[in-house]
């Protein structure tokens, strides 16, 4: 029997559900016309289906993990996949879509800047995890908008969360060496969060940039650092860098320019422009 | 109604409907690349792919597929009439693909 889709929207909410990652594939349009509306899923290894062709199946499950990046969780998209049909080549265009576990933001510091970051990282639609030493601090009071506040050791900070490429740390806590000690550890990890942030003055970032450097990390290693972490927008308050921060993390998954859109587009100047356009 | 709140009816509908699905857009549209709409035979049961802007024409091509009509592409085009103020002004192309979303629950199968 032909996958419907409302059988596969049931398969995606149970991978939701269990924190699975999960592709899902139509083909929507193809010179067989019978091969329009077949669908197929894929979950780790299993997969259950078909776009109406075995060539065709694989060649879409062959492209997924290129086409949707570890540390994206969401994604929307559509391809022309080219595959055999005996001995002719055949084109079909494919709708896919990428259902993986909310992405996450890990606030390591539960202070004035956490506040606000913590609740926009919520409306962005992301789990968000706030960390401090101090059960004063890390309190489910102070963060109404977290899915997770732990009070942690900093000498072993994220035992207690799982970390991987879908996953944004950002470290503001109270003092430079606590953020140092949580970057060392996050930069040796076998796969690191896809988004490491750090607070910071020029000239505090260059003082931890020497010392990674003497501990043998690379400059490699270094550029996957954000730090200065956020857009600079000029901002000075615990919520102006909070938003500059959580700007940069669009900007990161969406892909933007981060100028001013009347910048970039320039309809005034482009349309109406008259003299020097 | 959110994404995964239409995903949740789409999954557990009991009476025969139509999803449209924006599988890809161009320009400036008011729904990306995923917005789901879910049609019944009287009308829109949930979701959108982009309200005034289009929204018409796609639920006006779904009826076809409850009279037995191939799924298909919708090509929504909301660049012609740009110098109006009429609210389907967004300047951009999209792709709306509508199909039975339950074939099991319409009769003629």
């Amino acid at each position: 029997m032909r996958l419907s889709a409302a059988r596969v929207a049931a398969r995606v909410l149970e991978a939701l559900e269990k924190g699975e990652r999960i592709y899902t594939a139509v083909v929507v349009d193809s010179a067989d016309r019978s091969m329009i509306g077949r669908r197929w899923w894929l979950s780790g290894r299993r997969n259950r289906g078909t776009l109406g062709s075995p060539a065709l199946d694989a060649a879409v499950a062959a492209a997924v993990p290129s086409l949707f990046p570890p540390r994206e969780s969401r994604g929307a998209l559509s391809r022309d996949f080219e595959y055999r049909d005996g001995e002719r080549a055949v084109t079909a265009r494919v709708y896919l879509e990428l259902h993986g576990p909310p992405a996450r933001m890990v606030i390591v510091g539960a202070g004035h800047i956490a506040i606000p970051l913590a609740r926009l990282g919520s409306m962005l639609g992301m789990r968000v995890e706030v960390l401090d030493d101090r059960p004063e601090f890390a309190s489910a009071d102070r963060f109404p908008d977290a899915d997770v506040v732990r009070v942690i050791d900093f000498r072993d900070p994220f035992a207690a969360t799982a970390l991987g490429p879908s996953d944004h740390v950002i470290l503001v806590t109270r003092g430079h060496s606590f953020d140092y000690e949580c970057l060392v550890r996050l930069l040796r990890m076998e796969a690191p969060p896809g988004y490491i942030g750090m607070i910071g003055s020029r000239r505090r970032v260059r003082a931890t940039h020497e010392q990674l450097a003497r501990e043998g990390f690379t400059t490699e290693d270094m550029g996957r650092v954000r730090a200065p972490v956020g857009l600079d927008l000029g901002g000075q308050t615990p919520a102006e860098i909070a938003v500059s921060v959580a700007a940069e993390i669009i900007l990161f998954h969406a892909g933007g320019t981060g100028m001013p859109l009347v910048e970039k587009e320039r309809v005034v100047e482009r349309f109406f422009g008259g003299e020097g356009a | 109604m959110d994404e995964k709140e239409v995903m949740a009816l789409l999954a557990s509908l009991e009476e025969p409907a139509v999803l449209a699905t924006i599988v890809s857009a161009k320009g400036s549209t008011p729904r990306k690349t995923g917005a789901r709409m879910l049609i019944g035979r009287d009308g829109v049961i949930a979701g959108t792919v982009g309200g005034g802007c289009g929204e018409g024409e796609v639920i006006t091509a779904a009826q076809d597929l409850f009279d037995g009509g191939p799924p298909t592409t919708v090509r929504v085009d909301l660049t012609d009439d740009f110098t109006s103020w009429s609210p389907a002004v967004c300047g951009g192309i999209m792709n709306v693909f509508i199909e039975r979303a339950n074939p099991d629950l319409f009769g003629d199968v």
